[in-house]
């Protein structure tokens, strides 16, 4: 199988020029996202997140192992042609329009005059900047330099997106209209590498994801599977001392709260004895139900344990 | 070449005539060449009006059509040695942060992650680079030769070739500034450092004479090596008031070691850019 992208053993030291001290920014990554895929990179600042997208890109290279684009070695110049890029703390020319710079960074990917002319003015339309063309980007919000951003990655209908930081700086508005725009290219079968702090973010939207800490792969798989099920809670309200005492011994935890009796069980078992026993001294169920992690509590125990 | 190439190439100069013309430093430059066609468009066509068609004065001088050549000549060359010393200076300090700036951070990666190759990408900033400067330096040149030529029939090319090998030296001090904004990512530096090689290669110029002050042999040998590794700028523009004069080249020995200093610099930016990570 072809991976979007495939790592295998990838590695950046940086060494001090004058003293023999190095750094191991990514130590020997191996990852796998499958065409098609949304997938969220998380990590703590200076986990090797960015320097593990540079190499990607071509922008770093590799002390060691290798990473490869749709099958091709991220160092040759194909590698980058189905590759759209939005850096995290981006520098677009203020002395460029926004038609001017699409028009620029189009021609780079090698698009041809006629295509650049009849994609520009769908693309500004796409992210919300349809009037804003003719403007320098000098004069431009920091929300409208990410839509303007998020255009130029899209400018040659890229196979692949690599986006660091998409929704810095969008007002709520703007970061749904830029959730709509993926979503509608995960559709189309492009494959999103979404690299954010914003962790509700990548938990809605992205289908797999890899924690990165101290340069390596701390935690990687389906968001689903990761934050799945940590156990069933049962909340009942005039729960007697002695049905609580008995519920108690088979437990997770336990609280109290306002009259109200909230218990966690491991398993599923657990929890159904428990609402049958609630259920034959009547007391009252208000909720029973599945917990799940939410992604941020994965990212923190991750983190947290490593 | 391939269409998406050139394609990338012409992307890559555009966008450098675009910053340029975004600088104030290069509608400066323009400025004095307009000002400079303008002076002798009007000076010549004054005069002209006020002698006969053999004879006619330029500055208020009156002379022969067989002088007129040599007053020509000698405007050409005051003009070749103006902008090779006052324009270089201004073209120096015009491009020098043409190349470094795309090193920002958030430009670079933006720019490599495109389907480019590294030594496309700088190359053709140079290319944009010494467009730039050579349409500043044609611009004036040719106006003027066309004036002169015009209105006083003599149609010198030396002087035309003179312009070529004013943006020959700037392509030269460029090369210094491309290697120096690779390595340091910085316009200051890059331009205190051409500069810097510019008056120690006006100083070896007068390579005999220093030769004479130095007391040891190891030192001599120094100012020596120093003097052919390094560009002879002086020695380009004395080729230069040559070439207008219609006098004979000595030597071209100062051109091709110049041009190896240049191509030297040029291929160790390229170098450094290729191995360099951001």
């Amino acid at each position: 199988m072809t991976y979007a992208i495939e790592t295998e053993g990838l590695t950046k030291v940086f060494r001090k020029n004058w003293s023999k001290t190095e750094f191991r920014a990514v130590d020997g990554i191996s990852l796998r996202v499958e065409p098609g895929t949304t997938f969220g990179l998380l990590g703590p600042n200076g986990a090797g997140k960015t320097t593990f997208v540079k190499m990607l890109l071509s922008c770093s290279h590799p002390t060691a192992g290798f990473a490869k684009v749709f099958g091709q070695d991220t160092q040759t110049r194909q590698a980058r042609e189905p590759i759209g890029y939005l850096p995290e703390n981006h520098r677009f020319p203020t002395y460029m329009t926004g038609v001017g710079m699409l028009d620029f960074y189009g021609a780079l990917s090698g698009m041809d005059s006629d295509s650049r002319k009849r994609r520009i003015p769908e693309l500004l339309e796409l992210v919300g900047l349809g009037q804003w063309g003719s403007t320098r980007i000098g004069k431009y919000s920091k929300g409208m330099l990410q839509r303007v951003g998020l255009a130029q990655a899209l400018i040659h209908e890229p196979r692949l997106l690599v986006l660091d930081e998409p929704s810095d700086g969008v007002d709520p508005v703007g970061r749904r209209q830029i959730r709509d725009i993926l979503e509608a290219l995960e559709k189309k079968g492009v494959t999103i590498f979404l690299n954010s702090h914003l962790l509700v973010e990548v938990e809605t939207f992205c289908r797999d994801v890899a924690i990165i800490h101290k340069g390596k792969v701390a935690l990687q798989g389906a968001v689903s599977d990761l934050t799945a099920g940590s156990g069933y809670k049962v909340e009942a309200e005039n729960v007697p001392d002695n049905l609580a005492a008995e519920l108690h011994a088979t437990a997770k935890t336990h609280s109290h709260n306002n009259g109200s009796y909230q218990v966690l069980f491991d398993n599923r078992e657990s929890a159904n004895r428990a609402i049958d026993l609630l259920r034959a001294q009547q007391c009252p169920i208000e909720k029973f139900g599945r917990v799940n992690s939410t992604l941020e509590e994965v990212f923190i125990r991750t983190v947290e344990s490593k | 070449m391939s269409n998406k190439k050139v394609i990338q190439t012409l992307a890559l100069v555009v966008d450098t005539f675009r910053e340029a013309m975004a600088r104030k430093i290069i509608w400066g430059f323009f400025g004095c060449s307009t000002a400079l066609i303008l002076f002798f468009l009007l000076l010549v066509k004054i005069d002209v009006v006020q002698g006969a068609i053999a004879t006619m004065s330029l500055f208020g001088k009156t002379g022969q059509a067989q002088d007129m050549s040599k007053m020509v000549t000698t405007v050409h060359a005051v003009i070749s040695n103006l902008l090779y010393g006052f324009g270089m200076l201004l073209a120096i300090l015009a491009s020098a942060g043409l190349i470094p700036t795309i090193f920002e951070p958030g430009r670079i990666e933006l720019l490599l992650s495109k389907p480019v190759s590294r030594t496309h990408i700088l190359l053709g900033r140079y290319l944009g680079n010494l467009l730039v400067i050579a349409a500043n330096i044609f611009y004036p040149v040719i106006a003027v030769w066309l004036i002169f030529g015009i209105k006083t029939g003599v149609w010198t090319p030396g002087f035309l070739y003179s312009s070529l090998l004013t943006v020959f030296m700037f392509g030269v001090y460029l090369s210094i500034i491309v290697i120096v904004g690779v390595q340091w990512e910085s316009a200051v530096v890059a331009t205190m450092i051409t500069f810097a090689v510019i008056v120690i290669s006006i100083i070896l110029n007068f390579q005999s004479g220093l030769e004479r002050l130095l007391t040891s042999d190891w030192s001599r040998d120094v100012v020596r090596v120093l003097y052919y590794i390094l560009p002879k700028g002086v020695d380009i523009g004395k080729m230069m008031t040559n070439i207008i004069k219609g006098q004979p080249i000595d030597s071209w020995m100062p051109f091709w070691s110049t041009a190896l200093f240049g191509l030297c610099c040029l291929g160790g930016g390229l170098y450094i850019f290729e191995k360099k990570n951001y």
